[in-house]
């Protein structure tokens, strides 16, 4: 009996609900059931102006048309499409752009190459310049992070030190994207709402801080006791000794593994784009979404690998320059 | 010597243990001001550690250090004997210099560095008044041309006496050695004991802990022999060397040493 109402109210909805989709709708429906035919039927039946204001529908499925014109390269309709749209909105970029390729296919490979690489460069570069401000924000705050976690840990204060092998400990032995997550999505449910640059410098930061910690930390412990004592001899406080004498030493062991751990930053904030940043990464994610093109995926990776390369320049040659006094 | 005046130094009953191992075991010792003492013993008889409990590099179990006449390292607050704070650890330790038996120049620091670190950052003197003692100090153990060069660039024995510059640019009362030439290749000892020997003669306060028994005749007014953490015989340098009823247990390491 209920089911037999069911069927009756669902016979009975579906023109309904047919009526209510827009014809910019119905047209998606018949794409998405492969009737291309269908689609454009009803794609050419939505006006230009609707109570002579220009309608976004037509422009939307014009659009829609043409690019599936070009990827199965019917480049004459997908032409004519795109001079339609314009007859009526001018001005539009991305049609514009569209039709501009399509008049440039003509044209050698190689220049076509570059003007793809032309066209996605600026968003590229704009995720380039946010995945720098993390990097160096990290690289800048992490060894000072590093150094007061390391110097909790050797404490002899036991709660300090507790404290400080606990923070190590957990933040080395989680996922970073998990951390990400916990701080972005997992805060506001304990009442703490945080920006997604505030959430990424924060994971980055403690997550390098962390890692950096153990590395500094090994650094001081392997200095020779007798570099401690006879600076302590000379009458300076533990904090002098530290800063003067220690820690200086440190530099020379410490760099070529926190260099090794920056590179690796530079590849890890990716991870920060499924928290809301637009850095490379997402830049990248965003145009492939558009355009379809691999072109953009093999450019954000030479950009991550001149990143990477200029960094590890950097760092060989800071290298060499603190390890200088132990050369005769 | 005036041994009319207060001591320089004064150990009362001193006790150091680490762990179950006893290192030090009631150590009374009086040095006057100008006294170079020597203190001599077979290995691990805890002459290092006495060394190190007078200026606080270890701390004591049991006994008084009196620096001046005063007594320094601990305070008794309602009869409990604590550490005294840091900074007048610190404060006592500029004031005593110490040699160790392997440099530990610092290694990132130029000779000239080195030297002026103690007075630079201790001291907080200026660079031009840092850089001036320092190179007084150089001078005064023969490395003024090392100055501009890294410890690594040295011999051991210029080491060593970049080691006694270093101590020296903090104008201590008292000078610590603890084996200054036990590293060191023997045609390198001659160096570093003249570096000493000199200072003696400019009335410096010291005491030596050494494995040389020519040099311990020569410099010193006093000797002590420790063993087992005890101090087992003293007497005046003189007597000490030539006394005929000196107990075996010296006279046969005195042998093995001399041999
Ligand atoms: N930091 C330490 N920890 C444990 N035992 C020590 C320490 N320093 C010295 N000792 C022990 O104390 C004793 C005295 O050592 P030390 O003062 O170095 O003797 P010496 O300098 O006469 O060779 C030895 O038994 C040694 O093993
Ligand atoms: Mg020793």
């Amino acid at each position: 009996m209920i089911l037999g109402l069911l069927f009756f109210l669902f016979i009975f909805l579906i023109p309904i609900a047919g009526e209510c989709l827009s014809l910019y709708q119905q047209g998606e429906q018949a794409l998405a059931m492969g009737n291309l035919a269908k689609a454009k039927h009803i794609f050419y039946k939505i006006p230009p102006f609707v109570n002579k204001q220009k309608n976004p529908d037509f422009l939307k499925a014009r659009l829609l048309l043409a690019r599936l014109y070009y990827n199965q390269k019917k480049y004459n309709l997908a032409q004519k499409e795109c001079l339609t749209i314009l007859k009526y909105f001018p001005n539009h970029k991305e049609t514009k752009s569209l039709l501009h390729e399509i008049q440039n296919l003509n044209q050698p490979v190689i220049i076509q190459f570059f003007k793809d690489t032309y066209k996605y460069l600026p968003a590229l570069l704009k995720g380039t310049l946010m995945t720098l401000i993390l990097v160096l924000f990290t690289m800048l705050v992490s060894p000072f992070g590093g150094l007061l976690i390391a110097l909790g840990r050797i404490s002899r204060f036991y709660p300090l030190s507790s404290l400080c092998w606990c923070i190590i400990w957990l933040f080395r032995g989680t996922p970073l994207l998990l951390q990400l997550f916990f701080i972005y999505y997992g805060l506001p449910a304990l009442g703490i709402t945080l920006k997604p640059l505030t959430a990424a410098f924060l994971g980055l930061g403690l997550n390098y801080s962390a890692y950096l910690a153990e590395i500094i930390r090994a650094g001081i412990q392997s200095i020779d006791a007798g570099q401690m004592e006879a600076a302590l001899a000379l009458g300076m406080t533990y904090s002098q000794a530290m800063r003067r004498i220690i820690i200086p030493q440190t530099y020379k062991r410490i760099i070529p593994p926190i260099a090794n751990e920056f590179i690796a930053l530079i590849k890890d904030t990716a991870l920060v784009s499924t928290i809301a940043m637009v850095e490379l990464m997402r830049s990248a994610d965003q145009l492939f979404n558009t355009y379809f093109d691999v072109k953009i995926l093999i450019l954000a990776g030479l950009i991550y690998l001149i990143l990477t390369s200029i960094f590890t320049l950097i760092f060989e040659k800071v290298e060499r320059k603190v390890g200088a006094y132990e050369q005769k | 010597m005036n041994k009319n005046n207060s001591p320089l130094l004064e150990l009362k009953n001193i006790h150091k243990k680490f762990g179950k191992v006893i290192a030090i075991k009631n150590v009374n010792l009086k040095l006057y001001s100008g006294e170079k003492l020597c203190i001599i013993g077979p290995s691990g008889s805890g002459k290092s550690t006495l060394l190190r409990t007078i200026n606080f590099l270890e701390t004591i179990d049991q006994g008084q250090i009196f620096f001046q006449g005063k007594e320094v390292g601990y305070v008794y607050k309602k009869g409990k004997r604590i550490l005294d704070k840091a900074k007048n650890i610190s404060t006592l330790r500029a004031e005593i210099g110490m040699v160790f038996q392997h440099f530990h120049l610092f290694p990132h620091m130029t000779v000239l560095e080195n030297v002026m670190e103690g007075p630079r950052t201790v001291q907080k003197k200026s660079k031009d008044e840092a850089k001036q003692i320092a190179l007084d100090m150089l001078s005064k153990v023969g490395l003024l041309n090392k100055k501009d060069v890294y410890p690594v660039c040295l011999s051991g024995g210029q080491k060593q006496r970049v080691a006694i510059a270093r101590a020296l640019a903090m104008k201590p009362k008292l000078m610590l050695f603890d084996e200054p030439t036990s590293a060191l290749d023997p045609e390198l000892v001659g160096e570093v004991f003249e570096a000493i020997k000199k200072l003696a003669e400019e009335g410096m306060t010291m005491i030596i802990v050494t494995h040389q028994m020519g040099f311990a005749k020569e410099m010193a007014d006093r000797v002590i022999f420790m063993e087992n953490g005890e101090i087992i015989a003293q007497a005046q340098s003189k007597e000490f060397f030539s006394s005929s009823n000196m107990p075996k247990r010296i006279q046969s390491f005195l042998n093995k040493i001399l041999e």
